[in-house]
């Protein structure tokens, strides 16, 4: 069994957890115009964008020898849960032997999601299983939360790269040498001090930019698919902070007894939004509503080229940008969008988060 | 005094339940205004309040309403449908429309009459689900019950004439209110169209397909006519079924439909931007790939033109009519 997985975020971390358990890993390589274009070709026109790059993800894999491909369920009420069906309908048909190993939520099919356990924990036993788990687990808080303090020095680094540079030789090392919880924790205090010994120029208070980003959770987390929005944001100044990381998407999954909750910040959305619609819709809401709250100046919101629930957030924009008094732009990302159109939409917009942020100081 | 008007924008799934909400509400004692047809001008004043790129029946339904705040009605029904069946739900869009409509269209809040349709059934005719709209209007516990009944008893008529007597939705509704029977000859062809009712039936998107249909000679079969039990029973080898209820309905219809010889060809009627019809038109294509039995998809918006649907319409009836004579 060659297994491979969905390309999103930090691969190191599903990468991490099938090499503990003694799997032979296919690294899904990162995604590329080509694997776009694969993915176009073969989707329904108006699928989601993110099902396209992922099936696009996966015929590479493929071509590189995977034949079973490892990733989550689900059921609804938005199409993500259909995803992995359609996967192996369209690959299949496309003449690849193939097979998924699908995680639906443990709550419907409980003893479909132990099997499949039991089909991931290879011969190790089920302790063995858990600290597995657990190690790519922290791997993934201790990943993002380096990536958080990146994407928020970064807009101030002194020598441009200086973070990424940094952020790739520690990225390596996660890869090669976190093998156990403690190894997560020494790394981490690694970058963490390797970070803090990059230069960089803060201005004062009065003139940092902050920036949220919210939206669908795969445009968010995937920068190779976002045009990389946060390091284009970093470049213009400013600050950013997402509302998504693949950790915090982890945390979502898990079972609700063990979950850490941001009830609270989804219980803001309420006004906008009465219920849940499938995606993060009442999560983007409830932050968009936190950002203002602690002080940021403007609020990106990426989605999908047609996803059904951002499309619903987006006609709710106007108003909450008006009653946030916060400007808000929305990036519809699809397969044309590219870096240099997008930094151009961003110019205008931080050039009109500077001016806000100034009136009303003024 | 006169009566309140409530009005009910005539999109969406007005015309598979309009037999239920119209005698409900004028048992309530109200009087129900409909937008009727969509006109050009309704389509524009959806457009102008929606974004660009949501799918055309959302920006239609926009549309109604709007039309029906410029008609001054005192109230106007915009339902929530989550699920009308164990299992499955509504499309994203259906689930916030009535949130997008309150905070895109200013003064729509005061007048707007909402709740969740949460129900197991698709008859959706209950009083847990009733009783606090019609407290809204009445605190006669019994005028409610008995407006529920009655519209219970009108909209099981009108799945009556669908599933029995083979009526779509337009005609078993028109039956139901006017008497008036639908046509029906002795054809050489008949097709099954696929498409949800707000597509088919109205009168930009399916700019009548299915009298068009009929004027080329084909009979036509659509969803409505297959009972709840037939679509879980043609559903029945899926591990996951879609999601939504009435895609769903619609894919179990395709596979009757693929099914039954009497059959000659299938037509998937698709709005632009339809999330769950990707999904939906991919598994046609995939599971019905060896079927000799012609399949076309026409996928329509504000923008397609009637001369396009035409033609494409016409070629395939054509196609089909030759391929049976040729056999005969
Ligand atoms: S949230 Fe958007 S991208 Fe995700 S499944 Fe739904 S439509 Fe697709
Ligand atoms: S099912 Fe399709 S056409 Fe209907 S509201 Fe959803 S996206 Fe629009």
């Amino acid at each position: 069994m060659k297994l491979t997985f969905p390309y999103m975020g930090s691969t190191i971390i599903y990468q991490k957890l099938l090499q503990l358990l003694d799997h032979e890993v296919i690294m899904p390589p990162r995604p590329t115009q080509r694997t776009i274009n694969l993915g176009v070709k073969y989707s329904p026109e108006f699928a989601c964008f993110p099902y396209k790059v992922l099936l696009g993800s996966y015929i590479e894999s493929l071509e590189l020898g995977a034949d079973t491909i490892i990733t989550s369920g689900g059921h609804g009420p938005c199409r993500a849960g259909l995803y992995s069906e359609i996967h192996l309908k369209t690959l299949r048909n496309l003449g690849y032997h193939v097979d998924m190993i699908v995680f639906d939520d443990i709550y419907h099919y409980p003893k479909l999601f132990l099997e499949r356990l039991r089909m991931i924990k290879n011969h190790k036993s089920f302790l063995q299983l858990i600290r597995a788990i657990y190690t790519s687990y922290q791997l993934a808080h201790a990943i993002d939360s380096l990536q958080k303090f990146m994407e928020i020095k970064q807009a101030y680094e002194l020598e441009q790269g200086a973070f990424a540079k940094a952020f790739e030789i520690m990225r390596q090392k996660f890869a090669k040498a976190a093998n156990t919880v403690k190894d997560v924790q020494c790394l981490q205090r690694e970058g963490e001090m390797l970070f803090s010994s990059i230069p960089v120029h803060e201005p004062p208070e009065s003139q940092k930019v902050r920036i949220g980003i919210v939206g669908e959770i795969y445009v968010v987390i995937e920068s190779s698919i976002n045009t990389g929005i946060a390091a284009l944001l970093n470049k213009l100044g400013c600050e950013v902070t997402r509302s998504l990381y693949v950790s915090e998407w982890v945390d979502h999954a898990l079972p609700r007894f063990i979950k850490k909750s941001d009830t609270a910040i989804i219980k803001n959305s309420k006004k906008y939004m009465e219920m849940g619609i499938g995606g993060h819709e009442i999560h983007n809401i409830g932050h968009m509503i936190h950002y203002k709250e602690q002080g940021f100046d403007g609020i990106v919101h990426l989605m999908p080229f047609a996803c059904l629930p951002e499309l619903i957030t987006q006609s709710l924009i106007p108003k909450i940008s008006i009653d946030l008094d916060m400007p808000i732009l929305t990036l519809a990302i699809d397969e044309q969008s590219g870096a240099a159109n997008t930094l151009t939409r961003l110019e205008a917009f931080v050039d009109l988060v500077r001016n806000h942020k100034l009136q009303k100081a003024g | 005094m006169t009566a309140a008007r409530i009005g009910l924008p005539t999109a969406l799934m007005h015309s598979y339940y309009r037999s239920f909400w119209k005698p409900f509400f004028e048992e309530l004692g109200l009087e129900v205004i409909e937008t009727g047809p969509t006109t050009k001008a309704i389509l524009n004043k959806g457009i102008r309040y929606s974004v660009p790129e949501i799918c055309a029946p959302m920006k239609i339904y926009t549309g109604h309403v709007l039309e029906l705040l410029d008609q001054g009605v005192d109230w106007i029904y915009i339902p929530r449908f989550v699920s009308i069946r164990k299992g499955d739900v509504f499309c994203p869009k259906f689930l916030g429309l009535p949130d997008m409509l309150k905070h895109t269209i200013p003064d729509l809040t005061s007048k707007m009459v909402t709740h969740h349709l949460n129900v197991k059934h698709e008859n959706i005719a209950c009083m847990k689900e009733y009783l606090e709209i019609g407290k809204l209007f009445t605190s006669n516990y019994r005028k409610i019950k008995n407006a529920v009944q009655t519209g219970r008893k009108k909209w099981l008529e009108f799945r009556k004439y669908c599933v029995l007597e083979r009526y779509n939705c337009q005609t078993a509704n028109g039956k139901v209110f006017t008497g008036k029977p639908a046509l029906q000859s002795d054809l050489p062809i008949k097709i099954g169209v696929i498409g949800y009712v707000y597509n088919v039936y109205d009168d930009i998107l399916g700019m009548d397909i299915i009298s068009r249909l009929y004027k080329l000679g084909a009979n036509t079969v659509t969803f409505e006519m297959l009972e709840q039990g037939e679509i879980d029973r043609q559903l029945r080898g899926y591990k996951k079924r879609l999601f939504w209820a009435f895609s769903n309905k619609l894919l179990a219809s395709a596979h009757q439909f693929f099914r039954d010889a009497t059959i000659d060809g299938i037509i998937h009627v698709t709005a632009f931007g339809c999330g769950p019809d990707s999904f939906l038109g991919k598994i046609l294509e995939i599971n019905f790939s060896q079927s000799p039995k012609p399949f076309m998809t026409v996928r329509v918006d504000e923008h397609t033109g009637e001369s396009h649907l035409q033609t494409r319409v016409e070629a395939f009836i054509d196609m089909i009519a030759k391929s049976k004579n040729f056999k005969e």
